[in-house]
């Protein structure tokens, strides 16, 4: 009896040992997996906030590595002191993203909806062109563009600028948006052809509200792009029509580059970025909010 | 207003054939039905109206026009769809109004217009809601206001109502039947439910593998049909269907023998029953006596179905008729209410 007491709690202490020693293995993969996730957060933040102290940073504590230092914003006057001709470069950048923008969607939403509704020749071999021309290396390309242009006399010009883009940013366009027309159910569209609408008014009164949380997450991840991209705007711009992207390459001077000036002009650039951030969140979720009706 | 007509319509998809050499005439302000099961090429027929699909032959009038190279919109046709196919951004007053915005009518006038369809249909309340705030009864009827608000030549309905759920069903069925009868719009309706087609029809076009097996009215449909697929596929629970052999007017299957079908001889035929014209009496009084399959009650009278030979019969028998499974029990019918089918051609011998 005795002997049977004993072994059953032997056999109860073995089981108690046996379930704290896996949560003792849980408890250590959670806090592996927080260390993992603090580590890489570092890493990626780490730059960022480099840059945001650096830009407040007078210049003598630039090269300082501390996070104790006087705060200042007298880099973002000089930024803006006319010698580097910032204020150019954000009308540059704006004039190019925003036009590349306004003149990529609708040729977008077109081109989208053709592969998502319509039959023709060769569909399929020329919706995977587009992607493909997405894995060619811009550095590849870069040089017959500044050949072409040239000799096109489209040097330093916003329509240069603007084509290659435009050339970017549409396949990704394309890609966005023709998945979001491909949600849109059949039968909605054929509602309207029977009530009486042709396939432009389809694609206006039905198509593009119903797609219309893709047509914006589209057109921002496109301005982003466009607003971001240098490798072109570097070797096709000369003084004209320089991007802000490229006017950072303006504070390396020849006693080395001008890291608090650096730094404040990548705060400029990088805000219209947040504001587009939430935008893209608040969008997503109303999207999906929308849905289709059964 | 106006009557649609089929002359040799036919769809095909590289080798497969959706309808074939269709021949139909709907008259004005008819309510036809076509049904069979799917793939029978019923939806495609409808959509070849509305305009959706195009013929791969044939021609396809709408009262004097030949619509075959009409859009649409020109075409002049409502249609309600299996999932509504509602504009999810618009308002239930949107939607019911978009036919009258493409056709440019005044603003006042379309107000109007959408306000009466929305009476119609009991919508009144609900005019501002978008549709995904509706209900699935709400919904069908925002669809079927969208449809009747212009008054179309031609009312096209494709399944409108299998998304519902049985009770609303019902409701929506007497209601589509009214506002058929008080609008007097010629109606096609396409539907698989054997309910909705003779409940709702003036003619049914029962269809199978893109052929109309049989167009009549659905008391003849029922009473009198074509062959073996409309006197399957119409009847719930389905006709009794026996195969054998008639010898000089008498029917012989495996475990049982009906006398006075007709004179004739041959083989290979088939005889059916429908299950409310078997009776269900003593042992030793019937065509033969079978077990008891099974026996379900439901609520209007009670189902029994017997084993012969194998082989399954359904009988109707009073509600309060009451049996085991396993007991014995006869079984007897009326030789006149039978039907007579050839098993190869699956033609009805008429006798």
């Amino acid at each position: 009896m005795t002997v049977i007491a004993h072994q059953a709690s032997v056999a109860a202490a073995a089981a108690i040992r046996r379930r704290t020693s896996r949560q003792r293995k849980r408890a250590f993969l959670r806090v592996a997996e927080q260390l993992v996730l603090v580590l890489l957060a570092v890493i990626i933040l780490f730059p960022i906030v480099w840059m945001v102290m650096t830009a407040f940073k007078s210049p003598r504590d630039v090269y300082v590595y501390t996070m104790w230092f006087q705060p200042t914003l007298e880099n973002f006057s000089e930024v803006f002191n006319p010698r580097w001709r910032i204020r150019e470069k954000i009308i540059n950048s704006i004039v190019i993203s925003v036009t590349t923008v306004i003149i990529a969607m609708p040729i977008a939403v077109f081109a989208a909806y053709a592969f998502s509704r319509l039959a023709f020749p060769m569909k399929r071999a020329m919706f995977q062109w587009i992607l493909l021309t997405q894995f060619i290396p811009a550095v590849t390309i870069v040089l017959p563009f500044y050949v072409m242009f040239r000799q096109l006399g489209l040097l330093d010009t916003y329509a240069a600028l603007i084509i290659v883009d435009l050339a970017i940013v549409l396949p990704y366009a394309i890609w966005t948006i023709k998945g979001f027309i491909d949600a849109i159910p059949l039968e909605t569209e054929e509602a309207a052809i029977v009530d009486g609408a042709g396939r432009f008014r389809v694609l206006w009164d039905i198509v593009v509200p119903m797609a219309r949380p893709g047509i914006l997450t589209a057109a921002i991840f496109c301005f982003i792009i466009t607003w971001n991209e240098f490798l072109f705007g570097y070797l096709l711009s000369r003084q004209n029509v320089v991007p802000l992207s490229v006017g950072i390459v303006g504070f390396v001077l020849e006693r080395g580059p001008v890291w608090e000036l650096i730094a404040a002009t990548g705060i400029i650039i990088t805000i219209p970025m947040f504001f587009f951030a939430m935008m893209i969140q608040r969008h997503f979720t109303k999207g999906m909010n929308l849905g289709a009706v059964r | 207003m106006a009557g649609v007509q089929f002359k040799r319509v036919s769809k095909r998809w590289g080798d497969f054939v959706g309808v074939r050499d269709l021949d139909l005439i709907v008259e004005d302000k008819e309510f036809l039905v076509l049904l069979g099961p799917s793939g029978c090429g019923k939806t495609t027929t409808m959509r070849m109206v509305a305009g959706l699909e195009e013929p791969s032959g044939g021609e396809i009038w709408i009262g004097e026009d030949m619509v075959n190279d009409m859009t649409p919109r020109e075409r002049d046709v409502a249609m309600v769809f299996q999932n509504y196919g509602l504009y999810p951004h618009m308002s239930v007053r949107d939607n019911i109004g978009y036919p009258l915005k493409i056709r440019g009518l005044s603003k006042a006038e379309i107000i109007r217009m959408v306000d009466a369809a929305a009476a119609k249909v009991e919508l009144g309340p609900y005019l501002d809601r978008k549709p995904g705030q509706l209900s699935g009864g709400q919904r069908q009827r925002v669809a079927l206001a969208r449809s009747l608000v212009r008054t179309p030549r031609v009312f096209l309905m494709d399944e409108p109502l299998s998304n519902l759920d049985a009770k609303l069903r019902v409701v929506m069925r007497a209601e589509l039947k009214h506002l058929h009868h008080e609008l007097q719009i010629t109606t096609i309706y396409v539907t698989h439910d054997q309910m909705e087609a003779m409940t709702l029809a003036t003619r049914i076009a029962v269809m199978n593998h893109g052929v109309i097996q049989q167009l009549a009215a659905p008391e003849v449909i029922y009473n009198d049909p074509a062959n073996l697929f409309v006197a399957g596929f119409i009847g719930s629970p389905s006709m009794n269907l026996m195969s054998g052999k008639l010898a000089d007017g008498t029917f012989h299957a495996a475990g049982l023998t009906v006398s006075g079908i007709g004179g004739g001889t041959r083989d290979n035929v088939v005889l059916g029953v429908r299950p409310e014209d078997v009776t269900v009496t003593a042992t030793g009084s019937g065509l033969f006596d079978a077990p008891v399959y099974a026996f379900e009650l439901t609520g209007e009278s009670v189902l029994v179905t017997v084993t012969v030979a194998g082989k399954q019969i359904a009988a109707r028998a009073d509600r309060h008729f009451r049996c085991q499974i396993g007991d014995n029990v006869g079984v007897r019918f009326d030789a006149a209410r039978t039907y007579l089918f050839d098993a190869t051609t699956d033609e009805r011998i008429r006798l």
